[in-house]
């Protein structure tokens, strides 16, 4: 859908902070003053430490939480709330246990008021990209959690959003699923061309899916760098043994190590 | 006194034995048929009067009695444990229906809740048994005043539970609702009120139990039928064999309602024991 010849910047985030204020009175502020962009059809994923604002910055970005101030530009338009046009996957798949995994991934359509044929073949074909086919008609208990992420994957995308946000999607899967995760999700962002905004604690996975990587120092969070990783697609997932690969994640691993003691 | 009737646990702990090993069952049955033992033979050798504390075998005789009458003789239990049963039956759902809306309402309105509250507090606190007077006066001596009575019963325990299930809803769900812009009904419906379930059956297995009291409190006040009725005839002449054998009937009743219940709720709520594992496994 978005075959546009320029990129226009799709969302944009002007001077953000937030403050989160505790029950004793005391103020954390969880972002100082960021700004992003992201562009059409971009993938761009944030590392940064555990604390640093990440999920707050996605919250905002899907309308969950307010800013304390700043802006959120959509398409060049203010936005204040979640918007239609936005898909999130959370840390944890969230998945409904009372509905079969075919309507938890139709709920988006569902709240939408999409039309239910069509919304049912496109996530009978999504779950079909995610491995998931054959599985439509089982509750969530009966799934590993990788295949459960997977269904909330494909419940972000039901209703074609033009953004995806990805908060550590594959952060509770073992290495190898995660590896797995992440050809998969090459692939239907290759076929979607989606906008990605992803989070995540491994500098590999940041480096092998994105277009830009941004590193973010601990809190409050601020961009330190904004890296563009530039291997050709479709990445096989041995580019990650290469050497231009490694510079990259070293890269990254002595920026984050350089503001923060620990990290990933 | 009537009232002072235990109320059953609120919730009861998970795991079940129905799968488990015999031994607890065993153990049961041999207690129960040793103490019936002792209670017999403790009558007849102590010489206790039967007014007092009639023998298991009176009792029994007197229930099968009880029992052999049709549902249209009044000297049945069958004729009065019907009355009781329908009392109990529209009691229960009438509660729990207005209950559970107002639950939804109040955690749907800060001013609906504000409004209401009050009202819930005061009644609450009113030891609800007192107003069964009241409900003769406005209904009568018919069935009406004895489903006011159940009913009014059945709505605090499922009120609060339910509204405790709706104002609890886990936040991870609620942000998948709200990421989608959905309306405040749309949360309702779709995950507010599923996540209250297990909630709002709980206050359900309470307000069944509440509904019977209330019948059998409403017939002791001033009723013509219902086991309540029964067992005020039975001990106005005495007969406290009958009397057992009415509180007999009554704990089987109250028995049956529970496991229909409990039934219920596990055929509804199937992904109680299970939830877990689709909720969080964060890294
Ligand atoms: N609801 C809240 N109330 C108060 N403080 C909060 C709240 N949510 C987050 N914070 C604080 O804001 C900061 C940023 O939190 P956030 O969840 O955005 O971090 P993160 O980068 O996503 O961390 P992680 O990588 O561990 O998920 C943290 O210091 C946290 O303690
Ligand atoms: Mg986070």
């Amino acid at each position: 859908m978005n075959d546009m010849a320029e990129k226009p910047q799709l969302l944009k985030v002007v001077d953000l902070t937030k403050d989160y204020s505790t029950r004793s009175g005391v103020h954390v502020t969880a972002l100082p003053g960021v700004s992003m962009t992201l562009e059409d059809g971009e993938f761009v994923s944030v590392v940064g430490p555990s604390g640093c604002g990440k999920t707050t910055l996605l919250k905002i970005l899907a309308g969950i939480i307010q800013p304390t101030s700043g802006q959120v530009l959509y398409r060049g338009r203010h936005i204040t709330g979640a918007q239609r046009g936005m898909g999130v996957v959370f840390q944890s798949p969230v998945l409904m246990p009372w509905l079969k995994i075919i309507d938890n991934v139709l709920l988006p359509a569902k709240v939408i008021g999409l039309d239910r044929t069509a919304a049912r073949a496109t996530a009978m074909e999504l779950l079909e990209l995610v491995g998931l086919g054959g599985f439509e008609n089982k509750y969530p208990f009966e799934l590993s959690g990788g295949m459960q992420q997977r269904a909330s994957i494909v419940r972000s995308l039901v209703h074609d959003p033009a953004i995806l946000l990805m908060d550590e999607p594959f952060g509770a899967l073992d290495a190898l699923t995660r590896e797995h995760m992440n050809v998969e999700l090459q692939r239907i962002w290759l076929s979607r061309r989606k906008t990605v905004f992803f989070i995540t604690h491994s500098i590999s996975e940041a480096v092998y899916l994105s277009d830009r990587v941004l590193v973010m120092s601990a809190r409050p969070g601020r961009f330190i760098r904004d890296l563009r990783i530039s291997f050709p697609r479709p990445r096989d997932y041995d580019c990650t043994a290469t050497a231009e690969f490694g510079d990259y994640v070293k890269q990254i691993r002595q920026l984050l190590v350089r503001h923060e003691d620990h990290n990933s | 006194m009537i009232t002072q009737s235990a109320p059953t646990p609120a919730r009861r702990p998970k795991t079940r034995f129905d799968d488990g090993p015999y031994l607890p069952l065993v153990l049961g049955t041999i207690s129960v048929v040793l103490c019936l033992l002792v209670w017999q033979l403790a009558v007849s050798w102590i010489g206790v009067p039967h007014y007092v504390l009639p023998e298991p075998l009176g009792v029994f005789h007197a229930l099968v009695d009880g029992l052999s009458g049709s549902v249209s003789d009044r000297g049945s239990f069958w004729y009065h444990l019907l009355d009781t049963f329908k009392t109990t039956a529209f009691g229960f759902l009438i509660g729990s229906a207005i209950g559970i809306a107002l639950a939804a309402l109040m955690s749907q309105s800060v001013y609906f809740h504000g409004i209401v509250f009050p009202y819930v507090v005061v009644l609450q606190s009113l030891p609800k048994i007192a107003i069964a007077p009241l409900f003769i006066i406005w209904f009568g001596y018919q069935i009406e005043s004895k489903i006011a009575m159940a009913a009014t019963l059945t709505v605090f325990p499922v009120l609060l539970n339910s509204l405790q299930g709706l104002t609890t809803t886990d936040s991870d769900r609620l942000e998948v609702m709200m990421a989608l812009k959905a309306t405040r009904w749309q949360t309702f419906w779709h995950v507010k009120l599923p996540s209250a379930l297990p909630l709002i059956f709980a206050g359900l297995n309470l307000g069944i139990v509440y509904a019977q009291l209330g019948a059998i409190v409403a017939e002791f006040v001033g009723a013509q039928k219902g086991m309540g009725v029964m067992m005020l005839q039975l001990q106005s002449v005495s007969d406290t064999a009958g009397v057992f054998a009415v509180l007999v009937v009554l704990a089987t009743t109250g028995y049956l309602l529970i496991t229909l219940m409990r039934t219920i709720h596990r055929h509804v709520i199937f992904w109680e024991n299970t939830a877990s594992k689709s909720k969080t496994q964060s890294g």
